[in-house]
């Protein structure tokens, strides 16, 4: 029972990874809120929904338009939104309202085009699980487990070794300097909105195959997301994933004695914990002017 | 008919109002980014209607609603006391979600997702306000009161106090001012006008569930404030007024009533990013937002 839920906690723990990753890499660089990343999310699963079982693509085809379009949302929305407020210098706290409301004008774009109800992509078969000793798991799983690690490797590689990566750090550790040696950072907060959009494409077809598309899934991974940030450290990527596996195995110990309709409470109640008592979160550093 | 329909407008016109107003006085006078203003209203809601199924006289459960919402304000401001801005944002959402959670799972109490039907409409020495005539003009007694209460109080010298913590806790603070006694005196008064309104609410519809006070509740509330302007507060009852029966209109227009809920939210997501964008004050503010 003990290894099955430090399995379950590792198969949520990916998941929130990747919801995590997308929104600490743009955190990182912005410095505001992204709410609206959840938003992001689901749009993306409903795109896969709309090509893969409404217009007959190839699951491939469609997974690829799905990870794509969350991209493009994604720099839709700075373009659109973000950007202006940043022109006439608006606070963080404004920004992080505004993303709020686009998380809610995502949610009822869902509501009209696609229904209250709950879709699924019956692309794969979920029933069935591999018993690997004491514990039971899907395929399905054992492919999110790995292609979310793989992915993150990736996104460190990217980060550490390549031009751009290096790019993002450097207005991420100071705007100022960064433009100095000729870095536009506007250009940069444009690449991380693309990148941590395309993860956020990835991560929704890997959730539209193991849960269910609905239209508030946004609201409810985002807050995953974003509890899993703070847990590690918003600053960083590295910990945004830290944080992600440690809440994965919280939430599926917590329901070990709690109704699990009380997880999105386990994951709050962390948030209150470390907002109050180290907002910097477990990687982060503390900064004295704060 | 026509008549009828108008007098439920401006019944849910007067609530919001003082739902409104109660914002106003921790937003706009105070400077307290509340997103979690919703969840005063619900517990003012479920805590009247609970006591009003076990058979207290609506006096009695309306203040109690008020109470009990300015109880929880006093220990959330109590917890948020060290931390500002954005982060204060997302605790305050975070409480938000943490009394959703509750109310969606204490079966036993609040009876979750399936709601508490049945909700007496009030009595008052006898007098019954069943119908809805009689019960606009109880709420717009009570709104009325809850105005002149709140302008009362932000034109008193206090009032300037708030004002001065608002713009400038520091020097508040220089000049030997409690500003943190200040702040949670401001939301607990906020909350107990909000848990009011919620009373009101419950006994108006007589139903209540979990989904009237989802975190997202939070956008049409705030646009009302930011569009009538903050530290204004015959800005924000015209708000009110005016955005109350805009998504009205889209019931004349034909829409089926499916897509009006997710139509309605659209329009007060919008309004809230263009006036966040092109109109920060608002149309009557004397302050922006912070």
């Amino acid at each position: 029972m003990f290894y099955q839920i430090l399995v379950n906690g590792l198969i949520a723990g990916a998941i929130y990874a990747l919801v995590a990753a997308g929104f600490s890499l743009i955190y990182s660089t912005v410095k505001f809120v992204h709410f609206a990343h959840g938003g992001v999310i689901a749009l993306s699963a409903y795109m896969l929904y709309l090509f893969y079982s409404m217009l007959g693509l190839p699951f491939w085809l469609a997974a690829i338009v799905a990870i794509l379009s969350g991209s493009i949302f994604g720099v839709a929305i700075d373009y659109f939104i973000y950007r202006p407020l940043r022109k006439r210098r608006a606070s963080p706290t404004i920004i992080l309202v505004a993303s709020v409301s686009v998380l809610l004008l995502l949610e009822s774009f869902n509501l009209i085009f696609f229904g209250a109800d709950v879709k699924s992509i019956n692309f794969l078969d979920i029933g069935t699980g591999l018993t690997l000793g004491p514990v039971i798991i899907t395929s399905l799983q054992i492919f999110i487990v790995a292609s979310s690690i793989s992915l993150l490797i990736l996104l460190f590689a990217f980060m550490k070794y390549t031009k751009m990566g290096k790019a993002m750090r450097a207005v991420a550790d100071n705007k100022s300097v960064a433009e100095i040696v000729g870095i536009s950072s506007e250009r940069i907060y444009t690449w991380s909105f693309a990148l941590g959009s395309l993860i956020a494409g990835f991560a929704a077809v890997l959730i539209a195959l193991e849960q269910n598309i609905e239209p508030t899934m946004g609201t409810a991974l985002m807050i995953k997301g974003f509890t899993a940030s703070i847990i590690g450290g918003v600053e960083s990527v590295a910990g945004g994933v830290l944080g992600a596996f440690l809440l994965g195995l919280a939430e599926n110990l917590g329901i070990w004695w709690l109704p699990s309709s009380y997880k999105d409470a386990i994951a709050f109640v962390i948030l209150f914990i470390f907002l109050l008592f180290r907002p910097e979160g477990i990687l982060g550093v503390k900064k004295s002017n704060k | 008919m026509l008549s009828a329909y108008f007098i439920h407008l401006l019944i849910l016109i007067g609530i919001y109002i003082i739902l409104a107003l109660a914002l106003q006085l921790a937003l706009g006078y105070s400077g307290i980014l509340n997103l979690g203003h919703i969840a005063f209203y619900g517990l003012g809601a479920y805590t009247s209607a609970l006591l009003a199924l076990s058979g207290w006289p609506f006096l009695l459960c309306f203040l109690a609603g008020g109470a009990v919402a300015m109880g929880s304000a006093f220990l959330l401001s109590l917890i948020t006391s060290k931390i500002k801005g954005d982060y204060l944002a997302l605790v305050t959402m975070g409480f938000c979600f943490v009394i959703y959670s509750l109310m969606l799972n204490l079966d036993e109490l609040t009876r979750g997702p399936l709601g508490l039907p049945g909700i007496p409409r009030p009595t008052i020495f006898g007098f019954s306000f069943s119908d809805n005539f009689s019960y606009l003009i109880l709420v717009t007694i009570i709104a009325g009161l809850v105005y002149l209460i709140i302008k009362r109080i932000t034109d008193s010298p206090f009032g300037k106090l708030l004002e001065a913590v608002r713009d400038n806790e520091l020097a508040a603070k220089i000049l030997g001012k409690d500003t943190f006694k200040v702040k949670t005196f401001s939301l607990a008064l906020s909350a107990f006008f909000a848990g009011l309104a919620g009373s009101l609410y419950a006994h108006y519809i007589t139903f209540i569930d979990p989904s009237s006070f989802s975190l997202m509740q939070i956008i049409p509330i705030a646009s009302i404030v930011i569009v009538g302007g903050l530290a204004s507060l015959p800005g924000t009852v015209l708000a009110t007024v005016v955005l109350t029966l805009i998504p009205e209109a889209l019931r004349f227009v034909g829409f089926p009533s499916s897509i009006l809920g997710p139509m309605r939210q659209i329009i007060y997501a919008l309004v809230l990013l263009l006036i966040l964008i092109y109109r920060p004050k608002g149309f009557f503010g004397k302050v922006e937002l912070e």
